[in-house]
């Protein structure tokens, strides 16, 4: 590892990283725009200029150079010297905030950057709080440039972030430069607009307020929300996400950096799919039919209903008519934790994989590339959790069944009573599979929205969104990843885990990283998780 | 000073000198033929001996240029930049109008020294006239056999290829030009890596000015002692000066480089001194972009050192526009600061946002609302966009504030005068209409 020096400080960095890389990672606030550590380097906003100690020409002594070099192009070097912290670095960075501001709007109030701009923060830290221009500034158009995104040009500070992301990550190549000096302008080509499935990310790299995320746009002012880190259900591939919410809301997703997975992207089906947690139809609250009469149990009461109806139906037509069926959208944590209760009552029930929801194909970026070109993939499975949810029934062993297998077996009246689990965003269940509700006396449905199954279900549980949960999903390259809890159900009512957990008859508090323990006691692969590193303060 | 006889443009005047049998009955074309039986490391050695700098502005020794070349290389690219665009800058033009040949036999025989095996001729779209001058020479060429295969029946081959930009200044600029022949938007590219190593389309690449090119035949035939007995010895052989404003014969002019600036505009065989009644308040002497020179100065020699002593950037392009008495300097200042305002890139903030500012100062000090606050500003915004040491990629945002900072600095006293001179109450009135 390469021992560099900034500012008389010696610190240990990575082979081959440029110095405000190093800089960053050792918590050093180097003022940055144009640099990206997932796109190439321009070294085009200048903001990061530093001084270099170099020899001498004549005298051959190490003397620090008057010309100051940009630390995003220059990569470290064992035993350099540079320093930050100097009058003529400084200079410059106030002298480039200057020019940064000269044409700017100032229309932070009505900004939705605002908050989480580095305009802002840098002007704050790096420059002056008095403009010397006083000449009419140039307003550079506003642009609506896709369906999901708006430029305005006036705040732009051309770091040209976007444009290297569409050139080198998406690989759809829309967005452009077009005119020249300060009137410099990001724009797309006649007729083709800014639209491909990552689009979204423009915004992320925006250090400013130009690339708007119409979604987004004048919802919340970014200070109301809170952050949780979570993991992305769309489709297998699992993406680090954040979950920006406020009031008990969801309001938008971002991407969190992870290395092995979606380095800092994420796909806009992804970003803009968590719309369904907020619809009115949600099943809200636990229902229980007998007969004609239907009743709302309490949280307190329904362990015990549930269990003592599943033991009554064990007891009357064997534990091998007992069936559950899991689903994809389960955590590893709640699927373990309904094998264990129904595997306890009917130790010979069967096990079903609910199913995989599969649409088109696996896409790959940048547009074209194979294998090792690879940035991000975006996959046709779109379920978070096919490979956890196949762990534990391969670890609980018995009789497995496949979803198909499940629906034609209880046409013929095979199961008495069968736990099955939705939780999918999307309708799943068609005409054939809500007949199955006909033919099983006990019939338990945990799902988020109502349907034919749940319709004709003797016990209804409201199945909670991911942002409502915690646990862990293992996504398509076998890493299990666990996520955080963001907001509480619409009820405010009790989450699966938190019920499945009473129902296997636990008590007290469910915690993911405790029921995990005890998974890994059986189950090898759930002693090691993955979580994704978190990034110095600085860097952006 | 007077034994000094034009070698440049020896065939300026002569009927028909853009063909190639001229050419040839000129002695043309025999500097390729003595080239080919040297070693290609050979030539290289004649042209670093004979001290050849650059003619496009910089002055950086085209033979060591060459000599950054890697050994190990399997591809090489040769550009000549035809870009002119200096204001006021036409010596390029006068050249490929007059001696085309000239320059496609420096073209050949650097191609040689290098091993290159491609030549793009990268031309200013505004060469209308020009392109289809150089074009009928390159095909004239081609049916010679001096270019294409096996050039003059040696192992050495070189396409040579003609590509007009799109009409941006920093085109011109070494990496601006090969983005733009990539067929890019023409921002000048990060270094390192230094075009010699990687360049157009990654290959290792030469770039060099037109004129510059032009000299090299003369060194090969008459060696590098001939060329270096020409001028001062920092500055050897011959070079091309361009002189404009109200003088006499405006014009391009061949001189050893030991002339003065004075002397460029007084001698009868160049400028011809001063139109009738107008007298020299200040002067440009290498391109707008190197800075301005009072009357004051014109003992200036136009070499690659004297301008550094006068606070001037460098020789540039040796292409001098005289300024009047008459001239009001706000109006050159003005005229000085839209040019670089419009043609910076955009790419680096300092120079995308500091020519726009100084350009909008300029136009309200013209527009009789400056305030002697602004020229500190100009003064300041000039060397916060770096005046070398320059802080951005290419050397464009130096080039744009030398002029500005020269003419704040060296005409002051008028520009103070001039706002003091300004109707009362015209400034506010400006500003407030603005705000």
């Amino acid at each position: 590892m390469p021992r560099i020096i900034i500012d008389n400080r010696q610190i240990e960095c990575r082979e081959g990283i440029p110095v405000l890389q190093a800089a960053l990672e050792a918590g050093l606030d180097v003022p940055h725009y144009c640099y990206h550590p997932s796109l190439s380097v321009v070294a085009s906003c200048r903001l990061c200029l530093m001084q270099m100690k170099m020899p001498h020409p004549k005298t051959q002594e190490m003397v620090w150079s008057p010309k100051l070099v940009p630390s995003c192009q220059t990569p470290v070097r064992d035993g350099m010297e540079v320093r930050f912290k100097s009058e003529a670095v400084a200079k410059n960075q106030k002298a480039c905030m200057e020019f940064f501001l000269l044409n700017h709007p100032l229309d932070c109030p009505v900004c939705d950057q605002a908050g989480e701009c580095y305009l802002q923060d840098y002007s704050y830290h790096f420059g002056d709080a008095e403009s010397r221009m006083v000449d009419q500034k140039l307003v550079n158009p506003k642009k609506d440039i896709g369906p999901g995104t708006l430029l305005y040009q006036d705040r732009c500070v051309m770091c040209t972030r976007c444009v290297r992301f569409i050139g080198e990550i998406s690989g759809t190549h829309e967005l452009c430069m077009v005119h020249r000096g300060s009137r410099t302008e990001i724009d797309v080509f006649p007729g083709l607009p800014l639209d491909n499935p990552l689009q979204g990310n423009v915004v992320d790299v925006c250090p400013v307020g130009s690339m708007l995320d119409k979604d987004f746009l004048f919802k919340r002012r970014v200070w109301e929300l809170s952050g949780t880190p979570s993991i992305c259900p769309g489709c297998a591939t699992g993406c680090s996400i954040r979950i920006d919410h406020a009031d008990n809301r969801v309001c938008r997703l971002k991407p969190r950096f992870n290395p092995k997975v979606n380095d800092r992207w994420m796909c806009d089906e992804g970003r803009f799919g968590f719309k369904y947690i907020h619809e009115a139809n949600r099943i809200a609250s636990p229902i229980v039919r007998r007969g004609l009469e239907q009743t709302t149990p309490s949280w307190e009461q329904l362990p015990e209903i549930v269990r003592f109806r599943f033991q009554e139906h064990v007891r009357r037509n064997g534990a091998e008519k007992v069936v559950a069926v899991l689903s994809p959208f389960m955590t590893c944590e709640e699927g373990w934790l309904l094998i264990r209760f129904i595997r306890t009552i009917a130790p010979e029930a069967a096990l079903v994989m609910g199913p995989v929801p599969l649409e088109g194909e696996d896409q790959y970026f940048p547009v074209g590339a194979t294998s090792k070109a690879v940035k991000f993939t975006i996959l046709a499975e779109k379920c978070p959790n096919r490979r956890g949810i196949e762990m534990l029934l391969k670890a609980a062993g018995g009789t497995t069944l496949t979803f198909g297998e499940f629906v034609e077996q209880s046409g013929k009246g095979e199961f008495s009573s069968a736990w099955v689990v939705g939780g999918y965003a999307k309708p799943w269940i068609d005409k054939a599979t809500a007949k199955i509700a006909a033919n099983i006396e006990l019939l338990v449905v945990q799902d988020i929205f109502e349907s034919g199954l749940v319709a004709g279900a003797a016990i209804v549980l409201p199945a909670r969104a991911w942002v409502e949960r915690e646990g862990s999903f293992v996504n398509t390259a076998g890493l299990v990843q666990p996520f955080e809890r963001a907001i509480a159900p619409p009820d405010g009512g009790r989450y699966d885990g938190q019920y499945l957990f009473e129902i296997a008859g636990y008590e007290g508090l469910f915690s993911a990283g405790r029921v995990r323990e005890m998974m890994a006691e059986s189950i090898s692969a759930f002693r090691e998780i993955y979580e994704a590193p978190v990034l110095p303060a600085h860097t952006h | 000073m007077g034994s000094f006889k034009p070698v440049l443009l020896r065939n300026r005047g002569v009927e028909n000198s853009r063909s190639l049998k001229v050419y040839e009955s000129r002695g043309g074309y025999r500097a390729v033929r003595k080239a080919l039986k040297m070693t290609p490391d050979e030539v290289v050695a004649e042209v670093k001996k004979a001290n050849l700098r650059g003619r496009g502005g910089a002055g950086f020794p085209a033979g060591v240029k060459w000599g950054f070349l890697p050994k190990d290389r399997t591809t090489t690219l040769l550009c000549v930049n035809a870009d002119e665009s200096e204001p006021p800058t036409f010596s390029n033009r006068v050249l490929m109008e007059n001696d085309p040949h000239q320059l496609l036999e420096g073209t050949i025989i650097t191609g040689y020294a290098t091993q290159a095996q491609i030549a793009y001729i990268y031309m200013r779209v505004e060469f209308h006239e020009q392109f289809h001058i150089l074009q009928k020479a390159i095909d004239e060429a081609y049916a010679a056999g001096y270019l294409g295969k096996k050039i003059l029946g040696s192992d050495y081959s070189l396409e040579c290829y003609l590509h007009r930009g799109a009409g941006a200044y920093v085109c011109g600029e070494e990496t601006g030009l090969i983005e733009s022949l990539e067929g890019k938007r023409g921002w000048p590219r990060i270094k390192p890596p230094f075009p010699a190593v990687e360049g157009a389309f990654r290959r290792p690449t030469v770039v060099n000015n037109v004129e510059t090119l032009s000299c090299v035949p003369h060194i090969i035939e008459r060696g590098a002692d001939w060329f270096t007995g020409i001028g001062p010895p920092h500055s050897t052989g011959p070079k091309l000066f361009c002189i404009s404003g109200p003088v006499n014969k405006p014009g391009c002019y061949e001189a050893a480089m030991d002339i003065t600036v004075g002397e460029l505009i007084e001698r009868d065989d160049m400028g011809g001194g001063m139109l009738p009644g107008r007298r020299v308040k200040a002067i440009f002497p290498g391109g707008v972009s190197m800075g301005v020179l009072t009357a004051d100065e014109l003992d200036m020699k136009m070499d690659f050192v004297d301008p550094g002593n006068h606070g001037l950037l460098g020789l540039g392009t040796a292409a001098a526009v005289v300024v009047d008495q008459d001239t009001d300097m706000r109006m050159v200042l003005r005229n000085v600061a839209r040019f670089f305002g419009t043609e910076s890139c955009g790419q680096c903030t300092q120079c995308r946002e500091g020519t726009a500012w100084m350009y909008g100062i300029a136009t309200r000090m013209e527009e009789g609302a400056g305030r002697i606050e602004d020229l500190d500003i100009l003064l300041e915004t000039a060397r916060n966009m770096g005046m070398m040491p320059g802080l951005s990629i290419c050397g464009l945002p130096d080039g744009a504030t030398y002029p500005i900072e020269t003419i704040v600095r060296k005409f002051r006293s008028e520009l103070e005068e001039a706002i003091r001179a300004q109707a009362p109450g015209r400034v506010e009135a400006v500003l407030s209409a603005v705000n």
